[in-house]
């Protein structure tokens, strides 16, 4: 089953925020994490997905059909909510036989389907206990069976690991992504950590104020954002602020550096994105974009350090594993992306 | 900390005791305790036609009074939980806290003033009572519901089981209900013990033939004091059952809640 977005457009009634024309599609099996600061509208995407807000605008097609005016009810989603929102008198048992129950399926074919689902999040074992005897992360799997028992044609995950502590996050993240492509399905996923977006999903779709900034997998968020607004909420970034020399050469803050201009005119300002563990310790062979300055923080992080370096009023930051002191870096040309100079 | 505690139980329950000693006491005047023991003030309170009359009223008020908030209540906390506007539910919050503040002297006379009209002349019938106690009631078993709808996150109970693909009756009955059984029973016994308590509205708006319990207990204080301690004790006893019923459904309810 594929799920497609099409111009999907919602404001808030008394409030300017919501979604403006969001379009993307998810395709059979794939796991596509939407993510963006709070308040960007990422959880109104997966309400409008779901069925418990209308459109303003636009479409949502679930296998080419058009379902936006589907009530919730109909729309066979299967959603895992933040808090997991488990029926807290029933056992994990009764909660995952509901959509069941609700479907008229026999008693005996239920309690059947609802073991095997809890046995695939490893929790049979635990089938008559309720809500409230299970820890945070049995809740969680409990949610993601129920979720699924009833072979839904999409799967939405709302921040699911947030209220998760770190160790059993990482741990989780795993056991979902195994029992979403076991069932192969469509599956869209809020998150407000980036870690977990990246980790877990073939594609990644950036939001900000409403709108949709960037869609592509993991790696060309993080490699090639398309905008500075992308660069700065994926990863650490330093956005240097510049004006084009000509073709191969940029003015900056650090002086005249050398980097593809992309094709934009000279005397055009320019922001050049450079990744932290992308600047490299020394001197250039060539000479070439070298950076001389002092270190005003060096925080160490276990397997690295991040460095503040200041020149020319500027500050650069750098991701380094060796020890020692630093004074003098480069930019290699390779490392440097030209982005438009957005507010 | 022990000593205050022991204090105030002392004083809550030295008046109990000695109503309850009072009541098998076959003389008292002018002494510390009564002396000698018998039944027949309870015989007498039994034998009493107004006394037993009054008995079966305030039981048939209390239970209309909880029928009526149960049904009443638990569709209006709902509404007041899920409206949306804040104004409404802030309006809706003052409004139904009112009854708890505002004096019953003063709920009795407007009741007395509207029910004594032509258009509504029923200013002693048995339902005006109803409604009267209704009004009292209502409040404290929507602060119990409201408080534990909120405390579920009913919201996004129903949410989900809207999402696995439950209708609105089917929500109710198989989410709604069953998650607010304990503040529904708890805020329910708090109402039924409101209302066989409840003495100065009653006062004012019962009639002679539908006077509740605690208002013909008031002639007896100007008898006996055997007699008065006896008919006092049955109220005391009907109050207890209530209470211990209402601490048994809260507890299931605050072992739920704490396990959550």
């Amino acid at each position: 089953m594929s799920l497609v977005l099409d111009g999907l457009t919602y404001t808030y009634p008394s409030s300017q925020a919501g979604v403006r024309d969001v379009s993307f599609e998810i395709r059979p099996g794939e796991l596509l994490a939407v993510i963006g600061p709070s308040g960007c509208g990422k959880t109104t995407i997966l309400k409008l997905v779901a069925g418990f807000l209308r459109p303003d605008g636009g479409r949502i097609l679930v296998d080419g059909v058009d379902a936006s005016d589907t009530p919730a009810r109909a729309r066979g989603m299967g959603v895992v909510f933040q808090s997991y929102a488990l029926f807290p008198h029933m056992s994990a048992l009764q909660n995952v036989a509901y959509p069941l129950r609700i479907r008229g399926v026999a008693a005996s074919e239920r309690r059947t389907r609802a073991l095997e689902a809890l046995g695939l999040v490893g929790l049979a074992r635990e089938a008559e206990r309720r809500p409230a005897q299970l820890s945070g992360g049995q809740q969680q799997r409990v949610a993601l069976a129920r979720a699924l028992v009833f072979r839904p044609r999409a799967l939405l995950l709302d921040e699911p690991l947030s209220a998760l502590d770190a160790a059993r996050r990482v741990e989780t993240r795993d056991e979902i992504l195994r029992v979403q492509k076991a069932a192969g399905i469509a599956t869209l996923h809020i998150t407000h950590d980036q870690e977990e977006a990246l980790s877990m999903a073939d594609r990644v779709a950036v939001m900000g104020e409403g709108r949709l900034l960037q869609v592509g997998t993991p790696r060309e968020i993080y490699e090639r954002p398309a905008s500075r607004a992308v660069a700065s909420f994926v990863g650490h970034a330093n956005l240097i602020p510049g004006t084009v020399r000509d073709a191969g050469s940029i003015d900056t803050p650090f002086g005249l550096l050398a980097a593809s201009s992309a094709g934009r005119a000279p005397g055009s300002a320019v922001t050049l994105l450079v990744r932290p563990e992308r600047v490299a310790l020394g001197p250039a062979p060539d000479g070439l974009n070298t950076v001389q300055g002092a270190v005003v923080r060096d925080r160490y992080l276990g397997s690295l350090r991040r460095l503040d370096l200041e020149a020319g009023g500027h500050r650069l930051t750098v991701e380094t594993a060796q020890a020692g002191e630093v004074s003098t870096v480069h930019l290699p040309p390779s490392a440097i992306q030209v982005l438009a100079a957005e507010a | 900390m022990g000593a205050v505690t022991a204090l105030y139980i002392a004083y809550l329950l030295t008046p109990i005791a000695l109503l309850a000693i009072g009541s098998v006491g076959a003389t008292w005047s002018n002494t510390m305790l009564p002396e000698g023991t018998t039944l027949r003030w309870f015989e007498a309170v039994l034998a009493d036609r107004s006394f037993r009359q009054a008995f079966w009223t305030s039981l048939v008020v209390c239970a209309a009074t909880v029928a009526i908030c149960a049904l009443v209540g638990t569709p209006l906390a709902y509404a007041l939980y899920a409206a949306a506007s804040r104004k409404i539910r802030l309006a809706a919050r003052i409004l139904h806290l009112l009854p708890v503040a505002v004096p019953a002297v003063v709920l009795g006379f407007g009741f007395m003033l509207v029910f004594s009209t032509d258009a509504l002349p029923y200013l002693g019938s048995t339902w005006v009572l109803v409604g009267g106690h209704v009004v009292l009631g209502l409040p404290y078993l929507l602060q119990a519901l409201i408080g534990d709808m909120r405390h579920l996150g009913l919201e996004r109970l129903e949410l989900a089981a809207e999402s696995l693909g439950a209708s609105f009756p089917q929500r109710f009955r198989d989410v709604v209900l069953p998650a607010l059984r304990h503040s529904l029973l708890s805020g329910s016994i708090m109402v039924a013990a409101l209302s066989i308590g409840e003495f100065q509205l009653s006062n004012l708006i019962a009639g002679f033939l539908n006077r509740t319990y605690p208002i013909v207990l008031l002639q007896a204080f100007y008898g006996a004091t055997g007699f008065a301690c006896a008919a006092t004790v049955v109220l005391i006893a009907l109050a207890v059952l209530a209470s211990v019923t209402g601490a048994v459904a809260a507890r299931g309810a605050a072992v739920r809640g704490a396990a959550a």
